[in-house]
Formats: structure tokens, C-alpha cells, sequence
């Protein structure tokens, strides 16, 4: 736990990420940022370089976490291996799965993997090399992702990937509300604000983008589309997609949803899961500073760590692109 | 008299291309019209929907974008058949497949879509008047050159060689009356 304190001392501050956000090229930020912990970041020079920086801050955010399981009580670090690795490995059954579905060469899924260990399944390779998106899926029965193939009825029925993902957000979800019972009663609460606000946040999202497209396209039971659902509940979800009214309907979801959905109006939905950032970052900012001595001290480690990893993933793709910093900044979760 | 059937064929020739050469000129304004005011205004929807894609990219991250993107079946499809405006070929652009995006992209992504989906029409048809225009543009000079040539070149050139030889025939011909006076007097002195 204290070093858990020392180590969000050497966390980038807001400052050092706006300077990189400012470094004008992918040369002078690879040179800031080895100024940093973070130390020399080697990028192939074939391919994308924004790539290449994901991949490695990935990597990087990897090697954090493990440190911290190292050195963290038993019941914690299988918590965090649980809501970490079980995340990231749903992310690239996800991509595999996508890949498969719309029929992307092995080698192009493989890229898009976040380079970890499979954490629950046996290898990747596998199901990357499967035959088809079905084979794929019926590869995952005797993990513990195997209740997502009772989704391939809906994909086939709907000839659309989403009910998959959603199926995997479902058994995420599911499987972290399990792993939270393994941790301490007092530390459960910051966890599970956490999965509430994420969950509630991409179901309104999903509202709002199912509330644009739902003209023309064949009706699709709510509780499909939406398996998981908290505090915000499946009626005022209903509610949103069907108010003639956005902003009226997005304002009685009160706080903080109002807010944070508020960039709609511009049309700036990518503002919003700054916010929704943002917000995260207020939620362990609060709990730390309600007990600064246990869990919550190496969540917030963990949970700053990964919101940093994001900053600089974004920064880096804007530097190859020519973003100026002001656009950059404007969706960083580092205020 | 075969200078006289040429240059005949030559000023209907000519007068020809005068009314192609009206007629690509009015093409070609019809096309400016078009065009006017319309790519600055397509630059700026551009703009913001290249603003909605970097968005998606910052909050998404590229890999995931690209994961995304790469999964979409439905691609845009589009054939180019060439056309014609008096004999001036130029390409058109017809969509056959547009992209069905919005249901399998998250919602930043989806976004950024529709806002590149809704200039792509602009787009297609801002290249294809483009294209157009330049083409007409590049013919009527052609032509325009063509009309100078034959009106100021060929056809005062033929006028000259015509007159020329019609002077010269004139005057063969006053020759040959003189000459045939000159023998008629003659003739008559003889007789008395």
C-alpha cells in the first residue's frame, strides 16, 4: 500500500501530459517520454506508429499491474487479475470474434490483440486460426465463455455481431460483480461504483446511437439489446430512445448522466466518454481520499494508471496525424 | 473550282465548331455555377467530420478503431461510367453500395460515419463536376483554338490562293480577249 502511494507519485501529471499532447511531432514525444518512468519506447519503423506506442503503453500498464499483484494480499490480487485480465481478454475475444464474423486474414486479427497471456482460454492462435466466426465461438465452450455462444442464434437472426459483444459484456459484468464478493466488504463499494457508472454510461450511449438508427430497422427487444443494467434502469433507457425530447429526457436522468451526456447537443459524442473519464477519475479521487490506507489506494494506482495509458495512447495517434495539442486535450481525461 | 468545294466544306466546318465552341462555353458555365462557393463549403463539412473521426480515434484508440472498421461487410461501392457532352467524355460516379455502418460501431465511431457518409454524395459530385468542368474547359480551348485557326489561318489562306488564282484566270482571260482583238483587227486590215 505504500507502494501504491509512491507509485501514483510517479504517475504523469496533467502538465507532463499536456506537454507531450504538445511535443508538434511522434520524434519529440518519443524523446519526452522517455524523460519519463516510462523510459525508452523503441517503435518498429515499419507499420503505424501509433500502433506500435498502444501495443507498448499497453505493455507498460501490463507490467504495472502485474508488480502490484505481486505484492498485494491474495484476495486483492485475484481481484485485480480478475477485473483487469478478464477485461482486456474480453476485448480481444471481441476483436477475434469480429474479425471472424466479417471474415479478416488471421494475421490482420493477430494485430489487433492486446499483448497479453491468454488469461482464460488456452491460446488465441486457435481461435484467430479458426475456420469460421461458429468455429470460432464453439472453440470458447469449456472456458468459462462458453454461455456466449447462446448469442449466435441472435447473431445469425440478426446477421450482426452486436448481440456477441453484448453477450461478453454481460458475462464481464457478471463474472466482476462475482469477483468483488472475493474482496474485503469495506473495499467492495469503490469497484462497483466503478462498474455501475461504466455500465450505466454505455447504455445510455447505446440508447442514443439505438435512438438514431431505430427508423426503418426491425424492433429488437430491449433486454437484448441491453443485458446489463444498474441503477439506470431499462425503463428510463425505453424512455430516452423514445422521447421526441433528447435533452429533456437525457435531464431527468439527474446527476451525473446529465452532465456527462451534455456534449450530445454539439454532437460530440466522443466528449462524452471523456466526461465519463473523467468522472471515474473524481470517483477513486474521492474514495482515496476517504481512506487513504487499503484498497482503494492501489485501485486508485491502477485505475489512474489505465486512464493515463489511454491520454497517451490518444496523444500518440494525434501526434502521427498532425492533431494540433488543443484537439488532443480536449479529450483527455488529465484536466 | 475544287479550292472553291473545299473552302465551302471548310466555312460549314468552321461554323460547326463555333457551335460546339457556344456550346462547351455554356456547359462550362453551368458547371462553374455548380461549382461556385461549393468546395469551400464541402471543405468545412470535411472539416468537421475529420474533427468526428480524430474525436473517435483519441477516445477509442486506433486499434480498436481499426478492429471496428475492418468489421464492417457492407462497403461502399461505387462504379465510374464515362459521359458525354458533344463528344467530351468525362466520368460519372454512380454509388451502387453505400456502407451500413451504424449498427456495429460504437457510437463515437458511428458517429464520425454518418458525418463522412453525408459529404460523400458532395464529394462524388463535387469530383465529378470537377472533372467535368476541366475536361470541357480543356476541349473549348482546343476548339476555340481550332475556329481561330481556320478563321484567321486556313480559310483567308484558301481566300488568297482563290483570288489569286481567279486574278490570274481574269486576267489570262483579258489577255486572251485582247489578244483575240488584236488578231480580229488584224484580220480586217488584211481583208480591206
Amino acid at each position: 500500500m505504500i507502494r501504491s502511494h509512491a507509485l501514483i507519485a510517479d504517475l504523469l501529471t496533467a502538465e507532463q501530459m499536456h506537454e507531450l499532447a504538445d511535443s508538434g511531432s511522434v520524434e519529440a514525444f518519443t524523446t519526452r517520454i522517455s524523460e519519463t518512468l516510462y523510459g525508452t519506447v523503441t517503435i518498429d519503423s515499419d507499420g503505424d506508429p501509433s500502433i506500435a506506442f498502444e501495443k507498448e503503453f499497453y505493455v507498460k500498464f501490463i507490467e504495472r499491474m502485474t508488480k502490484i499483484v505481486e505484492v498485494t494480499p491474495k484476495k486483492i490480487s485475484t481481484f485485480l487479475q480478475a477485473y483487469y485480465f478478464l477485461r482486456f481478454e474480453v476485448l480481444n475475444l471481441k476483436r477475434i470474434l469480429r474479425g471472424k464474423f466479417s471474415g479478416l486474414p488471421a494475421s490482420q486479427i493477430e494485430g489487433y490483440l492486446i499483448p497479453m497471456k491468454p488469461y482464460q482460454v488456452s491460446d488465441y492462435k486457435l481461435l484467430v486460426e479458426a475456420e469460421s466466426f461458429k468455429n470460432a465461438v464453439e472453440l470458447l465452450r469449456g472456458t468459462p465463455y462458453e454461455s456466449v455462444e447462446e448469442s449466435l442464434e441472435f447473431c445469425e437472426r440478426y446477421d450482426a455481431l452486436w448481440p456477441m459483444e453484448q453477450a461478453l459484456n454481460k458475462f464481464y459484468a457478471k463474472a466482476v460483480q462475482e469477483t468483488i464478493q472475493t474482496l474485503p466488504r469495506k473495499d467492495r463499494a469503490l469497484v462497483r461504483n466503478i462498474l455501475k457508472f461504466e455500465v450505466n454510461v454505455e447504455n445510455l450511449l447505446n440508447a442514443i446511437k439505438h435512438r438514431r438508427m431505430r427508423a426503418g430497422e426491425e424492433a429488437i427487444p430491449l433486454e437484448e439489446l441491453f443485458p446489463v443494467t444498474f441503477n439506470v434502469k431499462l425503463d428510463q433507457i425505453k424512455s430516452l430512445i423514445e422521447a421526441e425530447d433528447l435533452k429533456e429526457a437525457i435531464q431527468e436522468l439527474g446527476q451525473p448522466y446529465d452532465e456527462i451526456l451534455s456534449p450530445i447537443y454539439q454532437g460530440d459524442v466522443a466528449l462524452i466518454r471523456a466526461q465519463a473519464r473523467r468522472h471515474i477519475y473524481a470517483i477513486v479521487r474521492k474514495a482515496r481520499s476517504l481512506n487513504d490506507f487499503g484498497f482503494n489506494v492501489i485501485m486508485a494506482y491502477l485505475v489512474f494508471s489505465e486512464l493515463e495509458k489511454d491520454d497517451l495512447v490518444g496523444i500518440a495517434w494525434g501526434l502521427t496525424q498532425g492533431v494540433t495539442a488543443e484537439d488532443m486535450t480536449k479529450y483527455l481525461s488529465a484536466t | 473550282m475544287e479550292m472553291k468545294r473545299r473552302i465551302g466544306f471548310i466555312e460549314r466546318g468552321t461554323e460547326f465548331l463555333k457551335l460546339k465552341r457556344d456550346h462547351l462555353a455554356k456547359e462550362l458555365t453551368a458547371s462553374i455555377d455548380i461549382l461556385k462557393g461549393r468546395r469551400s463549403k464541402l471543405l468545412e463539412e470535411l472539416r468537421i467530420a475529420y474533427r468526428a473521426v480524430t474525436a473517435a480515434y483519441i477516445s477509442l484508440g486506433p486499434t480498436e478503431v481499426q478492429s471496428q472498421t475492418k468489421s464492417i461487410k457492407s462497403r461502399l461501392e461505387l462504379e465510374i461510367l464515362p459521359r458525354s457532352v458533344m463528344g467530351v467524355r468525362y466520368p460519372y460516379i454512380k454509388v451502387e453500395k453505400e456502407p451500413k455502418v451504424t449498427g456495429e460501431l460504437d457510437i463515437t465511431l458511428s458517429e464520425a460515419a454518418e458525418k463522412v457518409m453525408s459529404v460523400l454524395d458532395d464529394i462524388l459530385q463535387l469530383a465529378e463536376n470537377e472533372a467535368r468542368a476541366e475536361r470541357i474547359a480543356d476541349e473549348l480551348g482546343k476548339t476555340n483554338r481550332k475556329v481561330n485557326a481556320l478563321e484567321n489561318m486556313i480559310i483567308p489562306r484558301y481566300r488568297g490562293i482563290i483570288k489569286f488564282i481567279e486574278d490570274k484566270l481574269d486576267e489570262e482571260a483579258l489577255e486572251e480577249l485582247v489578244r483575240m482583238k488584236l488578231i480580229g483587227g488584224a484580220l480586217a486590215k488584211r481583208r480591206v
